[in-house]
């Protein structure tokens, strides 16, 4: 299997109660690709992160990463093999430094047992030099350096932002699912963050899905995108295509941009 | 895990540039001299100037400071309510004046001490932590009552309502029916607790305890084994409590019933609550409050003022200073350095 897994999900079905919220759903997500989730509120877009991540139970169908059939994995599993998301609402410990927020993110690499941490038993010097050397490295790359001891409820939102990204970000994750990082940020900041994640993308090689709403940011991020309407799939391929969809813009902007207003 | 899983992907040497910054920032060596000497004047200052009262007080300060430690680390950093802290202290306080009694040394029954809250808190934890908030302070409140209970009616083990005379501790030429020696009995393993959760801070543990209490969703996301952590946390704070009791009752000479009551349990946390419940220099100001407030109150005359003003205090924290009195003096000196 390669560093950046492709997934495959065949006929996935996730149902609260009767509510179908992805239904039969079967699409390819392409390896090593930044991959845009688009679609109206209510199109199964977070679920469909969730149902990747373990954060929702599937009702049916399967996930695969290339050839593992994940659907069953707990979270935690799911995260130790690499697959690690962030929120829709910035999910941080407020009263701690960006440095703390940033290296708790390195759980899923290998760290010392309980009794060893208590104790600070030999090799911890070691494994906490590379700790602070994988957190400074992806502290800089999003330019957070300057502020990385300062506690995250002083930082403005976009900052804050992006050290959940770095959360994320900092264990290498060979999938990371991204669900609209760019929710509450202006311009420049959505501008920012596509720059950032492509150069990230770029370096680390993995395969990237991004749930967003912008559909300007869509097309600067991202190579490939998927259209979900009421949990289905009703448009893949690159962004500028599925964008000029018929079907996406009676779905995203209530009619299609070519007829008549 | 088993062959189908997939290839953990191991963080790979770093290519870019950077800046190496610690975990917190760097301390100039003039400020780690003056860290030091401030704590040996804390250290020396009662050992030399106080007069006995008062140097035992300071003893039974360093004792409770390992209980509000340990809440530090339950309440303050993981988020878990427990009425039970004074619960452990009892267990460690009774089971020591049991093995002290019977002649046993302070070595076996600060084993015993450790091995009897460790047991205790598991029983309360392992199967509580599973479930969420509000129910493990209703357990813990419980537990807190099945002890008292206990302790009311094992009159010949524990002697009851009555309470009970505990053997002064001795350890080597450390006898602590003097106050000197009693205040460096509860003070050094009070700074070996201090050492132990301020390296908290420097672990991957530390960390996840603080996700845990600030977000189990982005506590999962992350890969945080949140029961195990809660887990750990509140056996760390058995522990902890367990120990001071011991102290505690090694120190005092006597231990009863309403030491150990959910009353001396909301106190714990009321005055982990007003120090500062995530600083470890809160548990400190915590543990002075709980011993020296009720002293200066039955001084006054007015013994009975001790729960209003607690109330009062902890409402006022809660509302102007969410990081308690720590945190209000932090911000307070930061301003000052502003404007300096």
């Amino acid at each position: 299997m390669s560093a950046a897994p492709g997934i495959s999900i065949r006929d996935l079905t996730v149902a609260y109660g009767a509510f179908r919220a992805i239904e039969e759903l079967t699409v390819d997500i392409p390896a090593g690709r930044i991959v845009g989730v688009v679609g109206p509120n209510g199109a199964g877009k977070t679920t469909l992160l969730n149902a990747i991540t373990g954060f929702t139970h599937v009702s049916g169908g399967s996930i695969h990463l290339d050839e593992v059939a994940v659907q069953d994995w707990s979270v935690r599993r799911r995260v130790g093999a690499g697959v690690v998301r962030g929120f829709q609402t910035v999910r941080l410990m407020e009263r701690e430094s960006v440095m703390t927020n940033v290296l708790v993110g390195l759980e899923r690499t290998r760290q010392p047992s309980v009794l060893a941490q208590l104790l600070g038993l030999p090799g911890q010097p070691r494994s906490r030099r590379r700790d602070l050397d994988a957190a400074n490295a992806v502290i800089e790359r999003l330019g957070l350096t300057g502020v990385v001891h300062q506690r995250v409820d002083a930082l403005p939102f976009a900052s804050r932002r992006l050290v959940e990204v770095a959360r994320v970000l900092v264990s290498r994750p060979s999938v990371v699912l991204l669900d609209e990082p760019a929710a509450g940020l202006d311009q420049a900041g959505r501008h920012e963050l596509a720059a950032v994640l492509t150069q990230v993308h770029a370096e680390d090689g993995c395969t990237m899905l991004v749930v967003e709403h912008d559909v300007d940011l869509v097309q600067r991020l991202c190579q490939h995108a998927l259209a979900l309407d009421s949990g289905h799939l009703i448009s893949e391929g690159p962004p500028a295509d599925v964008f000029a969809t018929p079907e996406v813009q009676v779905a995203y902007f209530g009619r299609s941009l070519d007829a008549p207003a | 895990m088993t062959s189908t899983s997939l290839p953990v992907r191991a963080t790979r040497p770093v290519a870019v540039t950077v800046t190496a910054a610690e975990e917190k920032p760097t301390r100039s060596r003039r400020q780690v001299l003056l860290v030091v000497a401030g704590l040996l004047a804390v250290i020396a200052v009662p050992a030399l100037t106080f007069p006995a009262f008062w140097l035992f007080l300071a003893a039974q300060v360093a004792a409770y400071a390992i209980a509000t430690l340990g809440l530090n680390v339950l309440y303050g950093r993981t988020g878990q309510l427990s009425l039970a802290q004074a619960t452990f202290m009892g267990a460690g306080a009774y089971t020591g004046y049991v093995l002290g009694s019977r002649g046993h040394a302070p070595l076996v029954q600060l084993l015993a001490v450790c091995a009897v809250s460790l047991v205790a808190g598991a029983v309360v934890a392992v199967p509580t932590l599973r479930l969420s908030g509000l129910r493990l302070a209703l357990v813990t409140l419980a537990v807190g009552e099945l002890f008292a209970w206990v302790l009311v009616h094992t009159t010949d083990l524990t002697g009851g309502t009555q309470g009970a005379n505990v053997e002064p501790l001795v350890v080597g030429p450390l006898d602590a029916s003097i106050p000197l020696f009693a205040y460096l009995l509860g003070l050094l393993p009070a700074l070996v607790a201090t050492a132990l959760v301020l390296h908290l801070d420097r672990t991957q543990l530390g960390r996840r305890m603080l996700l845990v209490r600030d977000s189990e969703l982005a506590a999962r996301a992350t890969g945080v084994p949140i029961i195990q952590t809660k887990i750990v946390a509140f056996l760390l704070a058995s522990v902890f409590a367990g120990v001071a009791g011991w102290l505690y009752g090694g120190i005092n000479g006597f231990v009863s019933p309403p030491d150990f009551n959910l009353f001396a349990s909301v106190y714990l946390l009321v005055a982990v609550v007003i120090g500062g419940a995530r600083s470890v220099l809160g548990a400190w100001v915590g543990a002075a409050y709980i011993v020296v407030v009720p002293q200066v109150f039955t001084a006054l005359g007015i013994p009975n003022l001790y729960a209003l003003v607690g109330g009062a205090l902890l409402a006022l924290v809660a509302l102007l200073a969410p990081d308690g009195l720590v945190g209000l003096a932090r911000s307070a000196a930061a301003r000052v350095r502003r404007t300096a």
